[in-house]
């Protein structure tokens, strides 16, 4: 059963809320969607699960699952929240159609007087009488909605579903599919009882499996009962297979959202049974042999759930005492199904046929389209941006950005403008155009902007000073010994004292290439009389991972006095992304060396292969639990050096952006040591546009 | 023969001196400038409302504030993802700016100034429609930066606020200071809504305006010394700004101070309050209604 739906618009006011538990949702996981869906838009790797881009997204938070859609030129959103545990297959639906009621109703209201001035309190009963037509009743509460936005407890009273009357003849045929095969004979006799026994008391509610039971503490051990562990058998199985058997039912493969398995409940308490070894043996002796009984039950179980569903809506809403409500609502709703099938039905035919024929037809269309393209006011349709999206497109692949990172900005881009007016006196293609600044505006700006020198005076402070430690990763030969010595020079310029780290063991003439560095800053910082530098280095072919510990151990100089050194530069080996075994040190490097930041350089000059680096690079840099770090991105910063080199095709910003989500922070822009800049948003957008 | 008699009759009656014709004359040279003053002025633009723009860290309360404001209790919000406006009216306790003007014995009902507020995201990735109003928005009377009380005592919360606000403090340094006639630069004062200040952890307004003023001072020194912007070097652009063009408040000071900013003709205030009071009625605006009374 839901959770919680809310109805919200884009600028934020919740316009209804129903809540069905009873210490309402916390605020923080609708936020959470916001924050990652909307506004960050976070994706997940296209290789993975087609869950993002089927049209039913669905999004994971803590224990519960988010299903939502939404009405986009009105501004409204729709959401869904439900417990994991739970594969509620009729949310889609249950959207959809509260989508089409909502919108109809207080659309043009939203519009007009945006989210202050709408008041949606009415909605209430409806709602209630939607959730009753799309639930299949399987995983029903008791009784209705527990609290709601300003919904009446009499309203809700009255909905609840038919009269006992009509009920009872279905209410046994809906029961007993909800529990698991156990003995399936025992348990959809105790089912039918149930039924018959509740509906005897009370008129309204259904009779309803107990909460308790639609949602057990931990459905593996509930769901391992029927899959019990063989008896001893011809010679005694091993204590670890024994084990693995007990275990095994854990890996049971569960259908969409870990669809959980009721146990079988009450009548008696089964006796518990010990065999020899000490293990307890759950069930009867002759349902534990049959395995393949079991499963097929559960199959049949669940298609015949399944099939039940539709059969119990279209029957239970047109009797029983809700049936004025429900039949205004049945005929809205109708309409509602019947034009989305319409729709689906003409956009079909629009994609093959043609537009107007003839010489004349196409002649005054095209006439037409000319003159609204100039004048402003155009409603846009799917072919009025096809062709402009295309040239797009083709504009950001040649300023190298990613095939991938183009797509996705055509299409965030298309569905922005789709079914919206251009202005006055702006054409097609202007409209596109600045659209398409603001997507890469968005997809450009950092959530919050790093602030190094602010991150480093606050980690060398006194209480609990330690020096800061800054790791370079990237690729063969992009720039990393260059623009760390960049960076070096910054931190000299302002004062602190740094330990460059020879983290590089493996080409030749690396660590000579950083002697030749530290040698040249030491002479700098000497005539400007700022900072020191030093270089740490423990020759060639040692470990990466321990050099890097042991120099944030002499740098933290423990136990002898003050800390040596404010910031540890470690440089790393240059590696290509695809060699597994080379990406996999990374880990081990990161666990030991804890840097505070990670920085990946990438150069301006890599084309399509930039997203592929991003991702492999990212993914490695996972900390002791399994979490990658910073907030689930894994590095901190991208530098994308050799800027200076492509003049304005700085397209690879964009596509390592779009990879992984992880800002650009530097840009490296030449060859001497204060060739280092910050990334300025609108600069990038304005050459990718020119 | 004349062609037509009519018209040569009435060409006569017109332009003779006849009283007739004078009075008509007289009444057209009258009434027809009058007719297109109307005409003019019902279809010119609505007079344009004061505008007061919300700024701030997100989860301060801005959209709360919003539905406070214009609907007089606040409703449930989440995280807003664009901007939104609404007219609001001032509240009949509330004395205004024009209440200077009016005499103690005046007794006439006053009317209640309306404004339109215009409500902001506070979401990293969406400030630049707060930043894009601050310049664009004609009639911008007033600025309200909104942020929660009890969240600034983490140190993480409070560098995001006060990067934030330097940034905006900065912007309307910039448009003073680059007014090209002093017609243009009104000065638009900032009023610090300390929110949720019901909330048991929650630090007075006062302490704040300290904290603020300290993590400024530290954010402009490490701006100051940070690395350049790619937009600044690269195009060759000459000078970059001066480097007293990128500092905030008075140049070369060792510390800031909100009094700084008068120099600008930003006046900044910090005031308490809590949007949500007991039961999801409005809670104490009071300080935050006189300070917009002030400047609408």
């Amino acid at each position: 059963m839901l959770d919680a739906f809310t109805i919200l618009t884009t600028s934020g006011i919740v316009l209804f809320d129903r809540s069905y538990t009873s210490p309402k949702l916390s605020p923080h996981i609708l936020n959470s969607l916001i924050n990652d869906v909307f506004i960050e838009q976070h994706r997940p790797a296209p290789s993975s699960t087609a869950s993002s881009t089927a049209p039913n997204p669905s999004f994971k938070k803590e224990k519960y699952t988010l299903r939502w859609t939404s009405a986009r030129d009105v501004g409204l959103i729709f959401v869904a929240v439900y417990q994991s545990l739970l594969g509620l297959s009729w949310v889609e639906e249950l959207l959809q159609l509260v989508k089409g009621v909502f919108v109809g109703r207080y659309g043009d209201k939203v519009k007009k007087e945006g989210g202050t001035g709408v008041d949606c309190r009415e909605f209430g009963p409806t709602f209630d009488a939607l959730v009753e037509r799309c639930d299949t009743g399987t995983t029903r509460r008791d009784g209705a909605g527990l609290s709601s936005e300003g919904g009446s407890e009499e309203g809700e009273g009255e909905l609840t579903p038919p009269s006992s009357s009509a009920s009872v003849g279905e209410g046994v045929e809906e029961e007993p599919p909800g529990l698991p095969g156990l003995g399936g004979r025992s348990v959809s006799g105790l089912g039918k009882r149930e039924v018959l026994e509740s509906t005897g008391t009370s008129a309204d509610v259904t009779p309803v499996p107990t909460p308790e039971a639609s949602r057990p503490g931990t459905p593996m051990s509930k769901s391992s009962g029927h899959l019990v562990t063989a008896k001893g058998g011809p010679g005694k199985l091993s204590r670890r297979s024994r084990k693995g058997q007990v275990t095994s039912p854990a890996s049971v493969a569960s259908s969409g959202d870990e669809a959980i398995k009721r146990t079988r409940e009450g009548g008696a308490k089964a006796k518990r049974r010990w065999d020899a070894d000490g293990f307890a043996t759950e069930g009867d002796d002759d349902a534990v042999l049959d395995y393949s009984a079991a499963t097929a039950d559960n199959a049949g179980e669940e298609r015949e759930v399944e099939v039940e569903a539709v059969n119990a809506g279209d029957m239970g809403s047109r009797t029983g005492k809700g049936q004025f409500l429900l039949k205004d609502l049945d005929d809205e709703v109708n309409a509602i199904i019947a034009s989305s099938k319409q729709q689906k039905q003409t956009s079909r035919a629009d994609t093959i046929s043609d537009g107007p024929s003839g010489l004349l037809g196409t002649t005054t269309s095209k006439l037409s389209g000319l003159f609204r393209n100039v004048i402003g006011g155009k409603t846009l349709t799917k072919d009025d941006l096809r062709q402009p999206l295309q040239m797009m497109e083709t504009h950001l692949i040649e300023k190298n950005v990613a095939r991938e990172a183009a797509v996705r900005l055509c299409s965030s881009v298309e569905t922005d403008l789709l079914n919206q007016k251009t202005g006055s006196f702006t054409s097609i293609d202007a409209t596109i155009r600045d659209s398409m600044a603001k997507a890469l505006t968005r997809i450009l700006t950092p959530t919050s902007s790093l602030d190094l020198l602010r991150n480093i005076t606050r980690t060398i402070e006194k209480p609990d000073a330690r020096p800061y430690v800054i790791s370079i990763v990237g690729v063969n030969g992009v720039g990393k010994s260059t623009n760390l010595s960049k960076i070096a020079y910054f931190l000299l310029q302002n004062q602190l004292r740094v330990l460059v780290v020879a983290g590089d063991t493996f080409r030749s003439g690396a660590v000579e290439q950083l002697r030749v560095h530290v040698r040249n800053l030491t002479e700098l910082s000497r005539r400007e009389r700022v900072g020191s530098v030093e270089l740490f280095e423990k020759g060639y072919g040692k470990d990466a991972a321990t050099v890097a510990r042991d120099a944030v151990a002499f740098a933290t100089n423990s136990g002898k006095g003050e800390m040596l050194y404010d910031v540890v530069l470690i440089d790393t080996a240059g590696r290509r992304h695809n060699d597994t075994r080379l990406m996999s040190s990374l880990t081990k490097f990161g666990h030991l060396a804890n840097p505070d930041k990670i920085f990946m350089v990438g150069e301006a000059l890599v084309g399509t292969d930039s997203v592929a680096q991003a991702r492999n690079f990212a993914k490695e840099f996972v900390d002791t639990k399994g979490q990658l770090r910073n907030n689930g991105v894994g590095m901190d910063g991208f530098i994308i050096s050799k800027c200076d080199t492509v003049g304005d095709m700085v397209g690879t910003l964009v596509s390592m952006v779009h990879a992984t989500g992880i800002p650009v922070v530097f840009l490296g822009v030449g060859q001497h040591y204060g060739d280092l800049r910050g990334l300025n948003v609108g600069w990038a957008v304005d050459k990718l546009m020119k | 023969m004349p062609p037509n008699n009519v018209t040569m009759d009435w060409a006569t009656w017109a332009f003779s001196p006849s009283p007739s014709a004078i009075i008509v004359t007289l009444l057209a040279v009258l009434l027809i400038p009058i007719l297109v003053h109307y005409i003019l002025y019902k279809t010119q633009a609505p007079r344009v409302l004061p505008t007061i723009l919300l700024v701030g860290p997100s989860g301060g309360g801005k959209t709360s504030l919003l539905t406070l404001f214009a609907t007089g209790h606040p409703s449930q919000t989440q995280t807003s993802q664009s901007p939104q406006s609404a007219i609001c009216q001032t509240p009949s306790s509330t004395s205004t700016s024009s209440d200077r003007y009016r005499s103690e014995n005046d007794t006439s009902a006053r009317d209640q100034p309306t404004f339109t507020l215009l409500d902001t995201p506070g979401h990293g990735k969406l400030r630049h429609h707060a930043l894009s109003s601050l310049n664009s928005t004609s009639a911008l009377k007033g600025l309200i930066f909104v942020l929660d009380s009890a969240a600034v005592s983490s140190a993480a919360n409070l560098t995001e606020a006060a990067e934030y606000l330097h940034d905006i403090l900065l912007l309307l340094q910039k448009r003073h200071t680059g007014a090209k006639t002093s017609k243009n630069a009104q000065p638009i004062p900032v009023l610090i809504a300390a929110n949720k200040q019901d909330v048991f952890t929650s630090l007075p307004a006062g302490l704040i305006k300290q904290r603020l003023e300290a993590e400024i001072t530290k954010v402009r020194a490490t701006r100051s010394k940070g690395l350049m912007d790619s937009g600044v070097g690269m195009e060759g652009d000459v000078g970059g700004g001066s480097e007293d063009a990128e500092w905030l408040g008075e140049f070369g000071s060792a510390a800031f101070g909100f009094e700084q900013m008068r120099e600008c003709d930003v006046e900044v205030s910090v005031v308490g309050g809590n949007v949500r009071g007991e039961g999801g009625k409005g809670g104490k605006v009071e300080g935050w209604w006189e300070w917009v009374g002030g400047v609408v």
